[in-house]
């Protein structure tokens, strides 16, 4: 009966070296890596509330809006809210005779961010006639979204309309029915819902949603 | 989780993010340079056992952002997730087998991920790709991630299907 001998294995193969100096280099890079990252980590004070407000709506809720469809909420009565921007001025959106546009924003959202100086150019032209009141809502905030808080990204822009700071689960955006952001809707002075747009509307687009908001005084 | 954690974590991938973009390029450059032969020889199959660690390191630190940070994962978010969930199974079963055949199975999906990271990069700087609106949950444009002004998710993920098709086109030779 034979027996089989098994070969000694005393010295690392260069291959077996090989593969530990991977190990070693992976181990030590990784370690480099993760250092560089957390000395470079910043750590912000974060105030939880900040970029929410306590809005109060009374009144039936608008229908989730569809877009490319008839508006199924035109011609009822908006809700009414009454909020504060983020200095705690009071805000609201209320049947007092006013035709209103108000528009949903995002900080986050790319389209709003684009729509934001377009809306506020037009304004510092002069496009906004006095008998129409523009009133924004901060809504969707989210502060591990980039572009946080909204009033920094508001302030930057040099945002001049009213705005009211929705709260945590976008009651207001909710309420009226929002599907996207921007969110347009246009009121007649009793809060009657003429229309409502979702996306970027073009400066062209600014004056058809005055015409339609002047023609409610008619 | 904290903003400190996240910021260190968009730190750590952004890194690893310029780590394997630089050795894409220095890869396709040896290859240029010293040839097929040469660049097959390099790593012989430990380029698979390379390319199975990006991927698997694509698919944690995907997880990582949805299911500890919860960032929602965006509608081409999953489709590039399709492409790369399965080469951290599909390269490791080749890796272990010694498999060069591999990169034929692999390939397809590393290319096919780095089409749609492009296009997700393309949206994100340019939004009007995809709609006049954000989605108010979750739309494709926006950026969860935005490090050095261009570094977000699809572009990390980009990095990854580069690095991943680079080892398996250039370095990885499979018997004829």
């Amino acid at each position: 009966m034979t027996q089989k001998t098994k070969p000694a294995t005393t010295s690392k193969t260069p291959r077996n070296k090989a593969t530990l100096w991977w190990i070693i280099g992976g181990v030590v890079g990784l370690g480099l890596i993760v250092a560089l990252a957390a000395s470079i980590a910043t750590e912000p004070e974060i105030d939880e509330s900040i970029g929410f407000g306590e809005p109060v709506v009374e009144g039936d809720i608008l229908p989730v809006f569809a877009a490319g469809t008839e508006d199924v909420a035109v011609g009822l009565t908006a809700p009414t809210v009454t909020g504060a921007d983020w200095n705690d001025t009071p805000v609201s959106i209320e049947p007092d005779g006013t035709p209103k546009i108000v528009i949903f924003l995002a900080h986050w959202c790319p389209h709003c961010q684009a729509e934001v100086p377009v809306v506020q150019d037009w304004v510092d032209a002069g496009n906004l006639p006095p008998e129409v009141e523009l009133i924004s809502v901060a809504t969707s905030t989210d502060r591990l979204r980039p572009n946080w808080p909204p009033q920094e990204w508001l302030e930057e822009e040099g945002w001049t309309a009213p705005v009211i700071m929705d709260d945590q689960i976008g009651t207001v955006a909710a309420n009226y029915g929002m599907s996207g952001t921007p969110f347009w809707v246009i009121l007649d002075g009793d809060n009657t819902n003429l229309a409502r747009i979702s996306g970027e509307v073009s400066v062209e687009g600014l004056d058809a949603m005055v015409d339609v908001a002047m023609s409610s005084l008619d | 989780m904290s903003v400190q954690s996240i910021s260190f974590y968009n730190n750590f991938v952004t890194i690893l993010t310029f780590v394997a973009l630089i050795a894409s390029v220095g890869l396709v450059v040896y290859r240029i340079v010293k040839g097929s032969e040469a660049a097959a020889d390099l790593l012989g199959t430990n380029a698979i056992w390379l390319a199975w660690i990006v991927a698997l390191t694509c698919t944690v630190g995907s997880l990582i952002y949805s299911e500890i940070i919860h960032f929602p994962p965006c509608r081409l978010c999953w489709f590039q997730r399709i492409a790369m969930y399965p080469l951290s199974v599909i390269l490791l079963v080749g890796a272990i087998r010694k498999e060069a055949q591999v990169k034929y199975y692999a390939l397809p999906l590393a290319l096919a991920g780095l089409a749609v990271s492009i296009y997700h990069n393309l949206v994100q700087f340019n939004p009007s790709l995809e709609g006049g609106s954000c989605d108010p949950t979750n739309p494709c444009s926006a950026r969860f991630v935005e490090m050095l002004g261009f570094i977000d998710i699809p572009f990390m993920a980009g990095a990854g299907f580069i690095v991943i098709a680079v080892l398996l086109t250039f370095f990885t030779k499979a018997k004829e």
